[in-house]
């Protein structure tokens, strides 16, 4: 499908003016853009850009001195991590961030760690999370009572285990990691690590997905497949995508739309045609001309 | 040849998430526990009554021996889930076993507390008053120990949410001293006795006596029945065994993965939804069950009666911490072997090496020995950690490994 042809939905995330500063540097000065639902987002820059942080914001990492962060229609209060990822926005990190003790199936079901609250917590939260005094007095037991199922491995706690094990091994084979499913992820490649961390991104079955050069380092065939799953992903989940990218090439082939940050300010917007043509991006990425320079000349 | 998994196929992931991989680990776990529960208790039994070991000798087997091998591997399964699973390095393990000792015996006198007044002449009289029926059933006790230990050892793992590695190290450090010095100087814990003593009173279980003595009228005479040491062993180790169970449950879960999650990598970790504090204390609340359980069993089952500053010492500590590293972080089977290696090592040299010495005429004491098992300790350790980090239990699995391809390495 062309670009021109693909349609998006709403806003799903708006960043309005957002200031990052450590102490007295400024990481990111005043950005401001729309991610829409069912796309391709990617933010370029040189390093040191603050791409990195940006996702840090999103993600709840970083806090910003200045600005707001509109997520699903709903402006963000000061988040942590692990509240980000009940909203449903997940990440890959730059340098891999698996979980090395575990095997390939372990992490990617870790991933669905969310989604695992345990057959009388959910029954809780269906029925009885709505009662007034009720509700404080069934949690305690109701979490109890599934850590005596886990404890056991048994019954409700064993079916639920079973159904998730059949969605890891959903994205399994989407990835196509089914041979190193028991392998301990330290033990791979780092090609097969990056694919790896997808997939426990994926697990989490994200609204927003963040990749962190999700093709750093990797050779033109595994950077390929690469590109083929994180445009599967947006096609067959309809999941919306924000990636910083390095590769010029790869940027411009799969993204809707592009932010190019430069010394942690926007310098332009637009579609990828939009931003090759931009002269501030050309001198950004070439280096530019300065006058005495060219007095010497 | 016989190790290997050709022809075990799983059609379900039901099956394929089974604890073990292979029918032969299975089976072996069987074995194991069939020896453990059929044919030591029988074969002793039946050794003692053929002539061939004396009754003393069994008894010595069963009360200095096994049982203490079983409380340390309670022990080092409660500090394995910390250490090995969760990634909290804890040198507390010996007072949060005391605090089960110490729980148990308050639980099994009713919680005891003093009141005092003067009498008619002036005189103070102390009279101890139960708060609630003391419990005599000695699981029961053990369960309750674990659970206030839990508490206790929530509390104390609250510092981990800031402070990583050797720093949580120091702040555990801190529990084991404050703990130990409760043990010898809060009254009320050891029931007020100068001697700082506490003393486990008769329990029984099934109308079987577990500890003390009970006399008993039978056919017109008084008779005294003891504590018979096969009691005492077999629910220690069934207590193990489920437990071990229990853990080995969680590991595997989704508790263990997120336990797991955060002892590799934290930050990724919270970005995939798991609250850091939470699931530490969570670690840190099961970790000081098992603790609490292997302590309350020690003075139970093991000691009887036990000086709290005295047997939860940190040395202690740093033997169930050693159990671990050299048994294997992160592992189970690890625990057992690590407690097994520990705790057999100083009765192997100490019944070795005075034969030794006495073969090249050294004399051989008991404080030379002492002291060669701390030359022994050391030098292992270091040579764990330096040659394989992950301990008995990585040794195991490479074993098994090999076995796998003998006798055709293809």
């Amino acid at each position: 499908m062309k670009h021109s042809e693909r349609t998006f939905g709403d806003t799903l995330l708006k960043v309005d003016n957002i200031t990052l500063r450590f102490g007295g540097v400024k990481a990111i000065t005043d950005v401001s853009f729309d991610i829409h639902e069912r796309q391709i987002f990617a933010i370029i820059g040189p390093n040191g850009a603050g791409k990195t942080s940006m996702l840090n914001v999103i993600n709840g990492f970083y806090h910003p001195q200045e600005g707001t962060i509109t997520y699903k229609g709903n402006q963000r209060h000061q988040m942590k991590p692990h509240e980000a990822a009940e909203t449903g926005i997940a990440r890959t990190f730059q340098n891999v961030a698996l979980f090395r003790g575990m095997s390939t199936l372990d992490n990617v079901m870790t991933g669905r760690l969310l989604k695992m609250s345990g057959p009388a917590m959910r029954y809780h939260r269906r029925q009885l999370a709505d009662m007034p005094v009720i509700n404080y007095l069934t949690y305690p037991a109701m979490w109890l009572g599934d850590f005596l199922l886990d404890s056991l491995y048994w019954g409700p706690y064993q079916k639920e285990e079973l159904a998730h094990r059949k969605a890891a091994e959903e994205v399994i084979d989407f990835l196509e990691i089914q041979s190193i499913r028991r392998t301990p992820v330290g033990r791979l490649p780092y090609g097969l690590q990056k694919r790896v961390e997808l997939g426990r991104a994926l697990a989490m079955e994200p609204d927003l997905l963040l990749l962190d050069e999700p093709m750093a380092g990797m050779n033109l065939e595994e950077k390929e497949d690469m590109c083929r799953f994180v445009i599967d992903v947006n096609d067959e989940f309809g999941t919306t995508i924000a990636l910083i990218e390095h590769d010029m090439g790869v940027v411009m082939d799969i993204s809707d739309h592009v932010v190019v940050l430069n010394y942690g300010r926007k310098i332009a917007e637009g579609t990828p045609a939009e931003v090759q043509a931009d002269q501030d991006v050309i001198d950004a990425y070439l280096g530019v001309a300065h006058e005495e320079d060219l007095i010497e000349q | 040849m016989f190790y290997r998994e050709a022809g075990q196929f799983y059609t379900s992931y039901a099956k394929d998430q089974g604890i073990f991989q292979l029918r032969q680990d299975k089976y072996g776990l069987w074995g194991i526990l069939f020896i453990a529960f059929i044919v030591v208790p029988v074969g002793l039994y039946l050794m003692v009554q053929g002539g061939l070991m004396a009754a003393s000798t069994k008894d010595y087997l069963y009360n200095s021996i096994f049982l203490l091998l079983l409380v340390n591997s309670m022990a080092a399964l409660g500090l394995n889930i910390l250490t090995g699973y969760c990634g909290q390095i804890s040198l507390g393990t010996a007072a949060f076993m005391g605090v089960g000792a110490f729980t148990a015996f308050k639980f099994s006198t009713g919680l005891n507390y003093r009141i005092q007044h003067e009498d008619d002449a002036g005189e103070l009289v102390s009279q101890l008053v139960p708060l609630l029926p003391a419990i005599d059933n000695p699981i029961l006790l053990v369960l309750i120990a674990g659970a206030v230990t839990a508490v206790v050892g929530v509390i104390f793992g609250l510092p981990s949410l800031r402070i990583k590695g050797f720093y949580l190290a120091v702040a555990t450090l801190a529990a084991q001293f404050f703990l130990v010095w409760c043990f010898s100087r809060v009254e009320w814990l050891y029931d007020y006795v100068s001697s700082s003593t506490i003393q486990i009173p008769p329990l029984k279980l099934f109308g079987l006596v577990v500890t003390g003595s009970e006399t008993v009228m039978r056919d017109g005479q008084q008779v005294t029945i003891y504590p018979a040491a096969e009691t005492k062993y077999l629910i220690c180790l069934s207590l193990v065994v489920f437990f071990a169970f229990v853990a080995k449950n969680l590991v595997r879960g989704r508790i263990g993965r997120a336990w797991m999650a955060i002892r590799d990598m934290d930050i990724a970790a919270q970005l995939i939804g798991i609250r850091p504090l939470a699931t530490k204390l969570l670690a840190f609340a099961v970790s000081s069950f098992f603790c609490g359980m292997a302590g309350a069993m020690s003075l139970i089952f093991y000691l009887g009666a036990l000086e709290g500053a005295e047997a939860f010492n940190i040395n202690e500590s740093f033997s169930v911490l050693f159990m671990v590293i050299i048994g294997g972080l992160g592992s189970i089977t690890g625990s057992f072997l690590g407690a097994a290696f520990i705790t057999l090592i100083p009765i192997f040299l100490v019944v070795v090496l005075p034969w030794l010495g006495g073969q090249f005429g050294i004399p051989v004491d008991a404080a030379m020995v002492e002291h060669i098992q701390f030359m022994v300790f050391g030098s292992l350790i270091i040579i764990f950690l330096i040659m394989e980090p992950l301990g008995l239990a990585r040794l195991w699995q490479i074993g098994k490994e090999r076995l796998r391809q003998w006798p055709f390495p293809y």
